[in-house]
């Protein structure tokens, strides 16, 4: 799906979940995502961005429980801490399954063209780290084929700047390179732009509604959204808003990315 | 019809004392394979980077003359604006990749210049095609071969529709198959396209034969003329077109074929070794310095040696070939003792190795090993290392490299930087001394100073293993050949059999004149 | 044929010093009038982070409008960003330029892999030395297009991510008008910006979650009350919170500069020299 779909969709869903502390809409957007997730998952090192984020939600909400021992601890102050807390995780689990199904070169491609620039040396820097990573490696390897086993503080320029000389050489050619075809010449076309497609434009227009419902609500200050702890009552669920939310599931009927034989994805 | 035309091109680099390029006329017509030979530092690259502006644009410096390009001044027109005129294409072509994906990469040059997509879709397939890339056409283009990526950045530099292309060392980089690769995709283009190619390269065996015009590098001046006529004046060129040079033929042959024809027969050659050249060890291998045996190997998740049972006597030179993949890399990380094996033993006299201490290994990339400020920094460190002396003079003066002493390490030629890190390396003093591929990007006279330094070191007292792909380095300067296949040794023994007795790693003498011939000074001294 | 001499070098090389104000306005493309013009971009940038001392000075908040911060704090974030970035890339980068970040780039990506929040310390000492030995309009770019790739690459692109890139970004940019008269001076400047930058940029990136922190306690923000007490609330917040991560940050800022600044700074400032730079670009 286009990427700028995704954004659309994960920018939405957050909104949704900035806008409420009623467990049960954040919870039914934590079960949105995952479902998401688990249909629109691209294989690869982003795969598990959705678990860590997850952790991370769960460590947030946490520490933002227990920051309330800090001063008047009863029921309704934990249950409202909590709550607070359920909202920063929700919002974590969004962007983890926003991580997981984007592919970062098309993120960068979506770059506008006043940004094409930075967004090429963002792109440049997620190509070339792998070579730098290993490059690290092969440096220390060289350090010990030398005989040489510097203590740490010492071992750091014998690494850095190798490594970063090195570096520094491959730019001069890569710059040469680009220099050489063209680059900076004048209006640029592009080669194969993402399509947008039906199953996208639905997603937006289903996300946009999802996310206009909930604002609205927030700004005509619909107390469905926030429940109240002093007094301490059960919250709401208003099923209105809750097939809302159901909106934002539309991904997950999308045809799923498909990996050809090249670990590309089509 | 000039498609290339550099009238008295006067250039010096800004900071540099001496220019770069003296009053540099040539003229290259369209549909020419030219080459562009020389010494490093004779002002090849600098012409090359001439002829589509990047010389004076890009660095600056001081420049008088004129380069007419596509009927455009160089002068008058950045790079950029030369892309759809000249393709450049640098030597390392990993580095020179601006996107991710082969077809991309491709359409870089394409977007640049505005082409509608309809129009870039057809070109990136006719490119892909004509370079013999398709089957790539979705590979990250860091996962390639070097070859592939040889190939894929000449698609890319000529996707914008250039008639002149122009490379800088395209298969010095590469083992034998990506170099016959390369060279034949270049004279397809040549032969059947019809476009103009300006090369420079010193792997000269690889392309002498097939080109039209050479221009001759001496410090800055040019010269151009015939293939054969330049490679003899400057003494350089493939080993054929030393003979010639030694036994005194003129036109040089540049091919085996014509080395046979002006050599005619020779008595077959007395095997096993006896040399008449004396440039061997004289002293008889001495004891056993690396026992390797029933040695195995994984390299990630395969299986990169299988078995192999080795031994190294001082004063042995040993070279070991081998296609890519075929573990040479692997066995020699074993013997320095930075790759574990699964099972088997290595013994550096006597006992497991220690890496820098028994055994020195100088790694593919010389980049990875230097990190000082100057040259003598770098070999003064690995001796304060070892707590041995730490003059530098003794070490550089054994490679030939003393006058480079004060320099920057990155501030030499590439050849002189594996020197540079073979001098860093051997300094540790090890007995075993161990080189994988150390001829990449390599020019003649630092590679025979670093077949003397290996000669010496062995006559010394040491050994030394090289993995090589170049067949010329192993026949000049092997006591021994080894041949690796599939992670097994296939070939073990002298080098007139081993070589001899293959058609893939025989040596242009052997070819020309048969099994045990291997230098071109020992076929001049049979001939005189 | 035409023989002329035509001399194309560039301005010197540099380590020649040029002072701040120069510096600063070659940052700006020469015109008096974009350097006023991005300093009272980045003047409102950060009056945006230090909005929960800000907003309620403005009289007549109340409970509503608690909330607004927040989004306030996005959008002018988000819209200074990208006004740097278009004011910076005026006139196009160039290949130079670009090859540098990616390169530069790539290398923050590559530090970033210890850890996540280990990482991401480690990543300073890239910019602080190339902001250093480029400039300050490099160092902000550097800083935003590191810390974006880093995010992209580790598949961590979370809500904070505009906000990191610009404070990222400003830290290399102050690298960058750091005075270079002799490497003494170079180097300890750096060595104490550093430190500062650490301790900064805890202090800013903190500022945006303080508020959500309802505790109960005297750390809160309190949106009646005025900045002073805000702002004493929230030292002692930061105390408690990540005053210990920024004091490993800082420290460490200063030991890198300190044990790598010299052999960095020198290779940086040879492929400056190399590529005919100018610093400030």
């Amino acid at each position: 799906m286009h990427p700028a779909a995704w954004i659309v969709w994960a920018t939405c869903a957050g909104l949704v979940a900035f806008t409420t502390t009623d467990p049960f809409y954040l919870g039914l957007v934590v079960a949105v995502s995952w479902f998401v997730y688990a249909a629109q998952r691209v294989p690869g090192p982003t795969e598990r961005s959705f678990r860590v984020f997850a952790i991370a939600g769960l460590v947030t909400m946490a520490v933002r429980t227990a920051l309330v021992f800090l001063g008047t601890v009863d029921a309704g102050s934990v249950a409202f801490a909590a709550l607070e807390g359920a909202r920063l995780a929700t919002l974590l689990i969004v962007f983890g399954t926003f991580n997981a199904v984007t592919d970062p070169f098309g993120v960068v491609r979506l770059a506008p063209r006043r940004f094409h620039e930075p967004a090429l040396a963002a792109a440049l820097a997620l190509s070339i780290a792998p070579r730098t990573i290993s490059m690290v490696g092969r440096v220390r390897e060289a350090q010990r084929l030398r005989g040489m086993h510097p203590s740490a503080w010492r071992a750091l320029p014998t690494l850095a700047v190798p490594v970063l000389e090195t570096g520094m050489e491959e730019a001069v050619t890569l710059a040469e390179s680009m220099d050489s075809r063209g680059h900076g010449r004048g209006r640029r076309s592009r080669y194969r732009p993402d399509r947008w497609t039906l199953g996208a434009i639905v997603v937006v227009v289903a996300s946009l509604i999802a996310a206009g419902v909930f604002l609205v609500a927030a700004f005509t200050g619909s107390p469905a959204l926030h429940p109240s702890t002093f007094p301490l009552t059960w919250p709401e669920a208003d099923p209105r808003l809750l097939a809302t939310i159901g909106l934002l599931l539309v991904p997950a009927f999308l045809s799923r990315p498909s990996v050809d034989d090249e670990g590309q994805v089509r | 019809m000039s498609a290339l035309r550099f009238d008295a091109v006067s250039f010096s680099y800004p900071d540099a004392d001496r220019p770069a390029l003296h009053d540099a006329s040539v003229s290259i017509d369209e549909g020419t394979f030219a080459l562009a030979v020389g010494a490093t530092g004779a002002g090849k690259s600098t012409l090359l980077r001439a002829a589509n502006g990047l010389v004076p644009h890009f660095t600056g410096g001081r420049f008088s003359g004129r380069v007419v390009v596509d009927g455009r001044d160089t002068l008058e027109h950045a790079p950029r604006a030369l892309a759809d005129a000249v393709a450049y294409v640098p030597q390392d072509a990993a580095a020179s990749f601006v996107l991710d994906r082969v077809e991309d990469e491709l359409a870089y040059g394409m977007e640049n210049l505005g082409v509608d997509p309809v129009h870039m879709r057809r070109r990136v397939e006719e490119m892909l095609d004509l370079l013999d890339v398709e089957p790539l056409r979705r590979r990250s283009v860091r996962s390639l071969s070097g070859g592939e990526q040889q190939r894929v950045a000449i698609a890319a530099a000529l996707a914008a529709g250039p008639r002149i292309l122009v490379l800088d060392e395209p298969t010095s980089q590469l083992d034998p198959q990506g170099a016959e690769h390369v060279v034949a995709a270049l004279q397809r283009l040549v032969h059947d396209q019809g476009m103009t190619v300006l090369l420079a390269e010193h792997r000269l065996e690889r392309v002498a034969s097939f080109v039209d015009l050479a221009l001759g590098f001496e410090r800055g001046t040019v010269v151009p003329g015939e293939p054969a006529e330049v490679i003899r004046r400057l003494a350089m060129g493939p080993p054929v077109a030393r003979l010639g040079r030694l036994v005194g033929w003129d036109p040089v042959p540049l091919t085996v074929r014509e080395a046979r024809r002006l050599g005619g027969r020779l008595a077959p050659f007395e095997l096993p070794v006896e040399r008449h050249d004396g440039v061997r060890t004289a002293t008889a291998p001495g004891e056993t310095l690396v026992r390797v045996a029933g040695l195995e190997a994984r390299h990630g998740e395969s299986t990169a040696l299988r078995g192999i049972d080795l031994e190294v006597r001082r004063g042995e030179v040993v070279a070991v070939m081998g296609r890519n993949g075929a573990g040479k890399t692997t066995l020699l990380r074993s013997i320095v003792g930075v790759h574990e094996p699964t099972r088997g033993s290595i013994a550096v006299d006597g006992h497991a190795p220690t890496p820098g201490v028994d055994v020195a290994l100088c790694p593919q990339e010389p980049e990875v090993v230097l990190f000082a400020e100057t040259v003598a920094d770098e070999v003064r460190a690995t001796r304060r290392a070892r707590d041995l002396p730490d003059d530098p003079m003794p070490m550089l003066d054994a490679l030939g490299i003393a006058d480079l002493a004060p320099l920057h390490p990155r501030d030499v030629s590439a050849g002189q930087r594996l020197l540079v890190a073979t001098a860093a390396i051997a300094a540790a003093e090890a007995p075993v001394l161990l080189l994988d591929e150390p001829t990449r990007g390599l020019d003649p006279s630092s590679k025979d100073r670093l077949a003397g330094y290996l000669r010496s070191h062995a006559s010394g007292g040491g050994a030394a293993m090289v993995a090589t792909h170049d067949v010329e380095l192993a026949a000049a300067v092997a006591t021994r050949v080894v041949i690796l296949a599939g992670g097994e040794v296939i070939a073990d023994g002298d080098p007139g059999v081993v070589l001899g007795d293959s058609t893939v790693f025989a040596p242009q003498m052997t070819r020309a004149f048969g099994a045990g011939w291997l230098t071109p000074e020992q076929v001049a001294g049979a001939l005189a | 044929m035409i023989t002329e001499e035509r001399s194309l070098t560039s301005p010197a090389a540099p380590l020649a010093t040029p002072g701040l104000s120069a510096r600063a306005r070659a940052l700006a493309g020469g015109s008096r009038l974009r350097l006023v013009a991005l300093v009272v971009i980045n003047l409102v940038g950060l009056l945006a982070f230090l909005w929960p001392f800000v907003l309620p000075v403005t009289p007549g908040v109340n409970e509503n409008h608690a909330n607004d911060g927040p989004v306030i704090l996005a959008v002018l974030v988000i819209c200074l960003g990208a006004v740097l970035f278009v004011e910076l890339g005026r006139g196009g980068l160039g290949p130079k330029t670009i090859a540098l970040l990616g390169v530069l780039g790539a290398a923050m990506v590559a530090l970033r892999l210890p850890g996540f929040v280990a990482g991401f310390s480690a990543m300073f000492i890239v910019v602080l030395v190339a902001g250093n030995a480029f400039g300050p309009g490099f160092g902000f770019l550097l800083g935003a297009v590191g810390t974006f790739a880093s995010g992209l690459f580790l598949g961590g692109l979370g809500p904070w991510l505009p906000f990191q890139m610009v404070a990222v970004g400003w830290v290399g940019m102050g690298a960058g008008l750091l005075p270079r008269t002799s490497w003494p001076v170079r180097i300890c400047s750096l060595a104490v910006y550093g430190a500062i930058a650490g301790y900064l940029f805890g202090a800013i990136m903190n500022l945006w979650s303080w508020p959500f922190l309802t505790t109960g306690t005297a750390v809160d923000w309190d949106p009646t009350a005025g900045a002073a007490t805000n702002l004493r609330h929230y030292l002692a917040f930061y105390a408690a919170s990540s005053f210990a991560w920024d004091t490993f940050r800082a420290v460490g800022n200063a030991v890198l500069v300190l044990v790598l600044g010299r052999p960095l700074l020198g290779a940086l400032d040879r492929a400056a020299r190399r590529m005919r730079l100018e610093v400030s670009r």
